[in-house]
């Protein structure tokens, strides 16, 4: 259990920006170094954290500490990669409110609000992505998020009901493949 | 803001989400549409989450520190840790379910409808004082979205980037 713990701790402090860096940590670790994991395990683990609500790189932790460990396993995955992270996180937080008003901390965030807004739109699009393998279906793909981003763009209807509808129009017409992107899984 | 309603729009909004950023629309549209928080705050979170270790979701951690001290941090790290682990006795009791054609169909209509709330939700933060933008900000967030879709460099970096372009041009 402690190796498992340390295992853990060194993924949430080691990988910066989460994502791909984390998963490979986690595989580094647990697959290739320790060898807790057979990469069958861990492939599977992976597939079904991107199915949970939340942040998948969560689910993948407990699924991982629960296959090695069981449930005490998924608690020390868990608080493992995550505590030591949200308190660096929090930290970090706390030292930028120090220099917030300053005029160089506003200019960084001038530049700082279109870096992250190009992010989010960089990811967005790496969600769509795997459409593009759907033929004339990607059309379908296509217009579902025209319609989110139209709706959250001009109307007041809830963020909620959108992704509720686009969940329920899913489940009838694209059950077709699961979803295979590992970048918007890592995320 | 109160702890507990804090932890509670937290909770909501990543358990009905999608990755570790599939629930800022949600949050974006329950606390900055309420004037609860201000888009420049989301942008630090952000930005913060970028830069810090562990999973990128963790910015709601930042969030929350700033709206509620450390108290609102802890909060944040319990509401985004909660909804994921609902897959482990999900696996448990429907695991054919889980990898059946119609449920990968739910997933997948659910992240198109993410995508398009995500895009709608970029566009807005790219300017977040409301202003017209400036030549260099637009530049900086078409290479922001094409770095992110590429994946060749770190998001820590176009953070970094971004915040070094604003202090050369911004002053």
């Amino acid at each position: 259990m402690r190796e498992l713990a340390k295992i853990f701790i060194a993924v949430g402090t080691q990988s910066v920006g989460g994502g791909s860096s984390t998963l490979l940590l986690l595989r580094r670790f647990l697959v290739e170094r320790r060898r807790l994991l057979s990469e069958r395990d861990f492939t599977e683990a992976w597939v079904l954290c991107q199915l949970s609500p939340g942040i998948h790189l969560v689910a993948l932790a407990g699924l991982l500490g629960q296959r090695i460990a069981g449930w005490r396993g998924v608690v020390v995955a868990v608080s493992g990669m995550m505590v030591p992270a949200a308190i660096i996180t929090a930290i970090m937080t706390a030292a930028y409110g120090v220099i917030a008003d300053q005029p160089i901390a506003r200019a960084a965030l001038a530049g700082m609000a279109p870096a992250t807004g190009g992010m989010t739109l960089g990811l967005a699009f790496i969600l769509v992505r795997g459409a593009r393998r759907h033929g004339l279906r990607a059309v379908v793909d296509f217009a579902l998020v025209a319609v989110a981003f139209a709706v959250l763009l001009v109307t007041t209807l809830s963020s909620l009901l959108v992704i509720v509808s686009g969940a329920m129009f899913g489940a009838m017409f694209l059950g077709r493949e699961r979803p295979t992107s590992p970048e918007g899984a890592a995320e | 803001m109160d702890p507990l309603t804090l932890f509670i729009v937290l909770l909501r909004d990543s358990a009905l989400s999608l990755g570790g950023l599939g629930s800022l629309p949600l949050l974006r549209q329950d606390l900055v549409a309420t004037g609860m928080v201000t888009d420049a705050q989301l942008v630090q979170a952000l930005a913060i989450g970028r830069l810090s270790t562990g999973p990128n979701g963790l910015w709601t951690v930042s969030l929350g520190y700033q709206l509620a001290g450390p108290l609102g941090a802890v909060m944040a790290l319990a509401a985004s840790s909660l909804p994921p682990l609902l897959i482990l006795p999900a696996t448990a009791v429907a695991r054919r379910w889980l990898l059946s054609v119609s449920f990968a169909g739910l997933v997948r209509g659910a992240a198109l409808a993410t995508a398009g709330l995500l895009c709608a939700t970029g566009v807005a933060l790219l300017w977040p004082s409301g202003d017209a933008p400036s030549w260099w900000q637009v530049v900086t967030g078409v290479a922001a979205a094409g770095l992110t879709y590429q994946g060749r460099l770190h998001p820590g970096i176009v953070v970094i980037g971004g915040a070094l372009i604003g202090v050369l041009l911004a002053r």
